[in-house]
């Protein structure tokens, strides 16, 4: 394969071509799914500010029953896994989930270790630095955003609440959203980018084949029947066939030595002749 | 090469046994000595799998990525870290075809696994290493592989030559004409 001329003109372009392509691929593909996954957060966290200023009121108010009913309501919607809020000892006050009320979340759990690392725990920390991706016991992959519920002014100055005003956070909104359609939307792009660079390689390759043959393999070949045919031949021999420039060189040039061959071998034949004639 | 060179230009003129004799010693030297440097690329693509191998394991005998960062500062983003690959990739290809093409031996394979484990590094002190791990393999394997091709293909093609030019030697006794 690789003495052939067509071994040697399409291996390295194969190679180069399609290598290239898949390094590009992987890294469009790196790319696309960074920003997906950071769309994501900041879905997640939009939704979880969202979730925070519907509840804002019912927290002042102290209406858990509205509060349990509009975490229950977001809980219900597709493509949400679950939706959480803790108090400042990490028990579940309010869940989606009816089960998970009142249990006692562990610090040095995933997604909790993140603030509760050191002794005293982060209180601030960015968008990026909130989610958390982890798979569920039903084998369901997971992106969780935790939101903190500031303490603020109007939580500790108003006549029926008694949060401190040093308080810093009140407790913690936990969302998780299923990363199911994003999985399957990075395999789809996965599929259709192994396609394209699959369409591409053949593309190129056939390219090439085809050129090579038409310009190169083709011409090489009529080349190499004339000259063997003409070697064959004692009689005057043919006028090479039209090819192109450069072959067409070599042809003529050929067919030039053949033809001075065969003048001399004539001449030397006649005087041949007339030497036996002349005696 | 240019010792050889200009033996082959004078060999019209120096056709002595003695010549031919020292002629063929050179011809054999230079065989072996291609026969050693065809393996170049094969070498380097077998040390880019070694390093390929100690990325995949996360470089474990490496300081992590924060102690580093902390001395060094912040490492540049994953996605500019990446438009380096794809420029450094094509760059690296283009000029690996056109030495093929003008048929220059160059010998610049281990250079690029130089190269390649620094974008490793870029991206593991970068935390970006496992989302961006099979870009840099495929970047090497392409890279490694169409510089083995075009070692190997130079060195196979010199090799013949020197074979043909040491039968003409064995088979005549005198050098072989001037190659145009």
């Amino acid at each position: 394969m690789f003495a052939t001329l067509a071994g040697k003109a399409l291996v390295p372009v194969g190679l180069a071509v399609t290598g290239f392509m898949v390094v590009c691929c992987l890294v469009l593909y790196s790319v696309i799914r960074d920003d997906l996954h950071r769309g994501e957060i900041v879905h997640a966290t939009n939704l979880a500010d969202t979730i925070l200023k519907s509840t804002r009121y019912a927290m002042h108010k102290s209406d858990r029953e509205t509060l349990a009913t509009i975490i229950r309501n977001v809980g219900e919607q597709k493509g949400v896994d679950h939706v959480r809020i803790f108090n400042k000892k990490g028990v579940v006050t309010f869940s989606a989930k009816s089960g998970e009320i009142n249990r006692q979340v562990d610090k040095k759990a995933e997604g909790c270790i993140v603030c509760h690392k050191e002794a005293v725990p982060v209180s601030n920390l960015g968008t990026m630095q909130q989610a958390r991706t982890f798979r569920n016991p039903d084998g369901m992959d997971v992106m969780s955003i935790t939101a903190p519920i500031y303490n603020e002014p109007d939580c500790s100055s108003a006549a029926c609440h008694f949060h401190l005003p040093g308080q810093k956070v009140l407790g913690t909104l936990d969302i998780g959203l299923s990363r199911a359609e994003l999985e399957r939307s990075l395999t789809m792009l996965r599929i259709q980018m192994i396609i394209f660079t699959m369409m591409s390689l053949i593309l190129t390759v056939s390219g090439v084949t085809a050129l090579l043959r038409r310009n190169v393999f083709l011409p090489v070949q009529r080349l190499r029947n004339y000259v063997e045919s003409s070697a064959k031949k004692n009689d005057i021999p043919e006028h090479p066939p039209h090819l192109p420039h450069d072959l067409d060189i070599i042809a003529a040039s050929y067919y030039n030595v053949k033809m001075n061959t065969f003048d001399k071998k004539q001449n030397s034949q006649e005087s041949v002749d007339d030497c036996n004639k002349g005696k | 090469m240019t010792d050889m060179r200009e033996h082959q230009q004078s060999a019209d003129i120096d056709k002595t046994p003695d010549s031919a004799d020292k002629f063929r010693q050179e011809l054999l030297k230079e065989i072996s000595r291609l026969s050693r440097f065809s393996t170049r690329g094969i070498l380097a693509l077998s040390l880019f799998l070694v390093v390929s191998i100690l990325a995949w394991w996360g470089f474990f005998f490496l300081p992590a990525p924060e102690t580093v960062t902390a001395l060094l500062g912040k490492p540049p983003s994953a996605s500019i870290i990446s438009i380096v690959l794809l420029i450094y990739t094509f760059s690296a290809i283009i000029l690996s075809l056109s030495r093929m093409a003008a048929g220059i031996e160059h010998c610049s394979s281990f250079s690029h696994v130089g190269f390649l484990t620094a974008f490793y590094l870029f991206y593991y002190f970068g935390k970006s290493l496992e989302e961006n791990y099979w870009a840099v393999f495929g970047a090497g394997i392409t890279i490694l592989g169409v510089e083995s091709y075009r070692i190997w293909s130079f060195c196979a093609e010199a090799i013949t030559q020197k074979q043909e030019d040491l039968e003409f030697v064995a088979r005549t006794g005198r050098l072989p004409p001037k190659e145009y």
